[in-house]
């Protein structure tokens, strides 16, 4: 008797946990209801600056509105966790994230089309910022919350100990990295700093990630559109060979870039830079507090890149806000994005010395020098209207991110690489990804 | 059993005469040996967490191979074609190779060491005991702090730990991980730095099960230490080898975190493994059906792999 009983506890157990996990949720035409709470997801450190501001985003938009929203902070693997959700179909209401994964997200359908009808506050969004979110038909799959571009971090202690000037061309670039270098710019006495400090580490495609900031200033690009969102190979084309090749020189010849880049993701990066072991840095402003802190805030100053071969264009990102498939609040959605990104949703964002997510704003209304008194900011948002150059929103960006980043990781880690025959391996490459994607040109 | 065997005729002459006879013997029965499913019953929380946690997804994941994966547009089935986009890359070919290179290097090196490690820290001694615990110190640390601990080691410049050590014997800074030429050498060596001690701890408890009169025969007969090394202690090993070996060639055919942590393929795809690639096409790039593809080949030649070894250990036991 007693045996079979527990016979029956381990049966209706294993049932329950069975059904349990086997009842996912239905398609994605899910029943409305304005009272659920808004799950979202935002790329951050969790217990960091930028989940505190997203809470706080996420407060005021409550108080405002009265729908419920519920903030989970994740940094590592993001995307894979995502991709988990994804195939369980039960994904979070919204999710921040980088503008390069739109293309992702709309090619696997995890997002829903934003109608800008329902949402009044895109009328006021920056141009520039509004056009990163839309896909080559001019829709719109995405709300631009944050907007951000790279400058050029250079250490003035450095360079006013060694008399010299900021640099106003790749060859003062190239000129100002080789006294960091021989010049022992920290007085220790030993060769123990690096000109250039570059994230090079295939991890994410960062290397491509910062080469980018390269590329576009001496005219090159990756992949070119050549109408009709139709796309080509761009890495073995004059422009693109010639940058590429300065850029290794810079490592190769003159051996500037710091040591170990080939293999450093961002955070190693950054640690060199607080420690005093490379000199110059191109970057986003995410950093400023985090230097200014480490490094403090008169040992570098921020200037806008030197202008290259072509112009100054260097790397412009944003973080965006997407609405996910399969919600059951659409209309909290709306609610939440249209507040993001207004005036007030905005400012919420750029509070605090350290904890904010809007780098610079997106919206038109907002004028930054009236928020933040630091001129730096000033800097940023000029080179972002100015020079502010972004990815293409193609079907899936990251194979062309991963590829390049892969060849310019293995181009600058091993010298006797031919350039030329590593470059049109890598269009043969991308032409393939293209294809795959249905936008190749050829 | 052995009640029923010790009496047998006890029970067959006391069946007419007590009634009662078979009751208590079919209790004391089942009392033993339970009804099947007992054990069952007792396997059933771990079975549950395995069907959810492993053989579901397995099985998701061989569907998904034929897949083009996309959960929100309807998953496509393409037949083959995720297998020939995988077999047919040439990245996945120098993964496989990377892999088996990892795989060899880091399990006879972990082996080799573990074994050395074992015969010199054999023993009852508190000393031993102590040193033996620091001995086994990597394998408890964590494989992310680990491979951030290798990084710095491997700092490329002459002032790198490594580095500053190989200029005291004058040979010039080395890049490690980050020169395609020396990262393959690189991880391995921290693959064998966290699997020896694991490896070492097996072999001295195979080592505690050698007859010690085996020892005292050999010393009598004269033999050397070396030889009493070959002749006895690698004999009385042979099923911890194979098992270890086992062990082994499945850990370095599934290495990744090391890789990921440290190079994440490169420089130049030098260190690229199966696993990272299988990563990145699936979870970084969302080709689900790619990279299931991959994990299904991978898990295949781990399979075909372990299959070989037993039949090879079954047919020398025989």
């Amino acid at each position: 008797m007693r045996k079979s009983r527990w016979i029956g506890v381990g049966l209706t157990v294993s049932a329950l946990v069975l059904s349990g996990c086997s009842a996912g949720p239905a398609g994605t035409n899910v029943a409305q209801d304005t009272k659920a709470p808004l799950e979202l997801w935002t790329r951050t450190t969790p217990g960091g600056p930028g989940e505190q501001a997203t809470k706080r985003l996420a407060e005021a938009f409550e108080k405002a509105t009265g729908f419920k929203v519920q903030v989970t902070a994740i940094f590592d693997d993001f995307e894979t966790k995502l991709a988990q959700r994804a195939a369980q179909r039960d994904l979070p209401d919204i999710v921040m994230n980088d503008v390069t994964q739109l293309g992702t997200l709309k090619s696997q359908g995890l997002v829903r089309e934003v109608e800008p009808g329902k949402i009044k506050h895109t009328s006021e969004l920056t141009e520039q910022a509004l056009k990163s979110n839309q896909t080559a038909d001019g829709k719109l799959y995405g709300l631009p919350y944050s907007a951000q571009a790279s400058a050029l971090l250079i250490r003035k202690d450095w360079r006013e100990k060694l008399g010299k000037s900021v640099p106003q061309s790749w060859a003062e670039l190239a000129d100002l990295a080789k006294a960091f270098t021989t010049g022992d710019p920290d007085g220790n006495g030993k060769a123990d700093t690096a000109g250039l400090n570059a994230t090079l580490s295939t991890k994410r495609g960062y290397a491509s990630w910062y080469f980018s900031n390269f590329l576009w200033a001496a005219g090159g690009d990756f992949i070119s559109e050549t109408g009709g969102g139709k796309y080509k190979p761009a890495m073995s084309t004059p422009e693109s060979v010639a940058a590429v090749q300065w850029f290794r020189d810079l490592g190769c010849k003159d051996n500037v870039i710091q040591p170990g880049s080939v293999t450093m993701p961002t955070p190693a990066t950054n640690e060199t830079f607080e420690a005093g072991k490379a000199g110059m840095y191109v970057v986003g402003p995410y950093l400023l507090p985090r230097f200014d802190k480490s490094l403090g805030k008169d040992k570098y100053e921020v200037v806008p890149m030197p202008k290259g071969a072509k112009n100054a264009d260097v790397l412009a990102e944003g973080l965006s806000i997407y609405m996910m498939a399969g919600s059951p609040n659409q209309a909290g959605q709306d609610a939440f994005g249209d507040f993001a990104i207004s005036v007030d949703g905005q400012k919420i964002g750029m509070e605090g010395e350290s904890a904010f997510i809007v780098q610079l704003p997106v919206n038109k209304n907002v004028d930054i020098t009236q928020v933040r008194s630091d001129p730096r900011w000033k800097t940023y948002a000029e080179i972002y209207t100015k020079s502010g150059h972004y990815a293409p929103s193609i079907p899936n960006w990251t194979p062309v991110r991963q590829d390049t980043a892969d060849t310019i990781s293995a181009l600058v880690a091993d010298c006797k690489l031919d350039l030329k025959a590593e470059l049109s391996k890598l269009d043969t490459k991308l032409t393939a990804t293209l294809q795959q994607q249905g936008i190749s040109a050829s | 059993m052995t009640v029923d065997h010790a009496k047998p005729a006890a029970v067959g002459a006391d069946r007419p005469a007590v009634k009662r006879a078979p009751a208590p013997k079919a209790r004391r029965r089942s009392d033993r040996d339970g009804k099947w499913w007992t054990p069952w019953l007792f396997l059933a929380p771990a079975l549950i967490l395995f069907v959810y946690f492993k053989f579901i997804p397995m099985i998701t994941a061989v569907t998904m191979s034929f897949q083009d994966v996309q959960p929100y547009l309807g998953n496509q089935w393409v037949g083959g074609q995720n297998y020939s986009t995988v077999l047919g890359d040439e990245a996945f070919h120098s993964a496989i190779w990377h892999t088996i290179v990892i795989a060899v290097g880091q399990t006879a090196g972990s082996m080799i060491i573990g074994l050395a490690l074992a015969l010199l820290m054999e023993g009852q001694s508190k000393r031993l005991k102590f040193l033996r615990s620091a001995a086994f110190l990597p394998v408890v640390v964590p494989i992310a702090v680990v491979a951030e601990l290798w990084r710095i080691m491997y700092h490329p410049t002459e002032d790198g730990m490594l580095n500053s050590i190989l200029g005291l014997v004058g040979l010039g800074p080395s890049g490690f991980i980050n020169d395609p030429d020396s990262s393959m050498i690189s991880v391995i060596i921290t693959g064998i730095w966290r699997g020896a001690p694991y490896d070492m701890m097996i072999f001295l408890a195979g080592l505690a099960g050698i007859d010690r009169g085996l020892y005292e025969a050999a010393t009598v007969d004269g033999a050397s230490r070396w030889r009493k090394i070959l002749h006895v202690t690698l004999p009385g090993l042979r099923s911890v080898f194979s098992i270890l070996f086992v062990l082994a060639a499945i850990r370095g055919l599934r290495v990744f975190t090391e890789v990921f942590l440290l190079t994440n393929g490169g420089p130049n795809g030098s260190t690229e493994v199966a696993m990272t690639l299988i990563y990145k096409l699936g979870l970084e790039q969302n080709r689900l059906g790619v990279g299931a593809a991959g994990a299904v080949l991978l898990f295949l030649a781990t399979l075909v792999l372990t299959l070989f070894v037993q039949v090879l250990r079954r047919r020398r036991d025989a």
